[in-house]
């Protein structure tokens, strides 16, 4: 995890809307961060915002070419990821499963790592941090 | 017609991973893209990034338009400078 990224995802928390009001966080970064809150949450927005959600972040589409895709104005789409956004971060904020998934990443990592000049705990210890990753 | 350099998300749930790929501004949204020209990774330390610079110029010599994502990432890989378009 990078220090920009990490930044980006301390900045959602906290609830700073993603148009504009951070002005510190890059754009790659708060694409990373919408990207990762969407796959947490994605699935409790209406299936218009994860549509539109999709081409802006996952695809990278301008809101333009979303809006002419969609057949709706720019403004309309404008109004419909910050909504969408504004749904994801809340969520986060209420529920920080997010910020809990990257806090057991983290640890799972940091405990590989301790082990490594004790390969045989490491062997016994690392199908458990595996499988316990995966459920994530 | 348009062609685009777009950042398009690859990678599983929770792990995003990007292509950049070079895709005709038109295209629908099934994968389909002219070239790949390279990669960028936002989940390591730190975040790994290849670009083909070579193909990079030579499509943005030919007009073709990096979206903000893909322009951001090309200021910092000094494929493009500050202020130039």
């Amino acid at each position: 995890m990078t220090a920009a990224l990490f930044s980006a995802i301390v900045c959602i928390c906290k609830g700073w809307r993603l148009d504009g009001a951070c002005e510190v966080t890059p754009v790659l970064e708060k694409t990373t961060a919408m990207n990762l809150l969407y796959d947490f949450y994605g699935s409790l927005l209406t299936e218009k915002q994860r549509a539109m959600l999709e081409l802006y972040y996952h695809e990278d589409w301008s809101l333009g070419e979303i809006a002419e895709h969609q057949g709706v104005s720019r403004q309309a789409v404008f109004e419909a990821i910050k909504r969408a956004q504004a749904t994801l971060t809340d969520l986060e904020e209420k529920l920080g499963l997010m910020e809990k998934h990257l806090k057991r990443q983290k640890l799972a990592q940091e405990l590989l790592k301790r082990l490594e000049t004790m390969p045989e705990a490491r062997s016994i210890a690392e199908p458990y941090v595996t499988r316990m990753v995966d459920i994530d | 017609m348009a062609v685009k350099i777009r950042l398009k998300r690859m990678g599983a749930k929770k792990a995003p991973f990007y292509r950049l790929v070079v895709a005709d501004a038109r295209a629908p949204r099934d994968g389909r893209f002219i070239e790949e020209i390279g990669y960028y990774n936002p989940l390591t330390e730190p975040a790994q990034v290849k670009i083909d610079k070579e193909k990079a110029l030579k499509w943005l010599n030919n007009g073709a338009q990096p979206s903000d994502t893909v322009r951001s990432l090309f200021r910092r890989e000094g494929i493009l400078q500050n202020g130039e378009k």
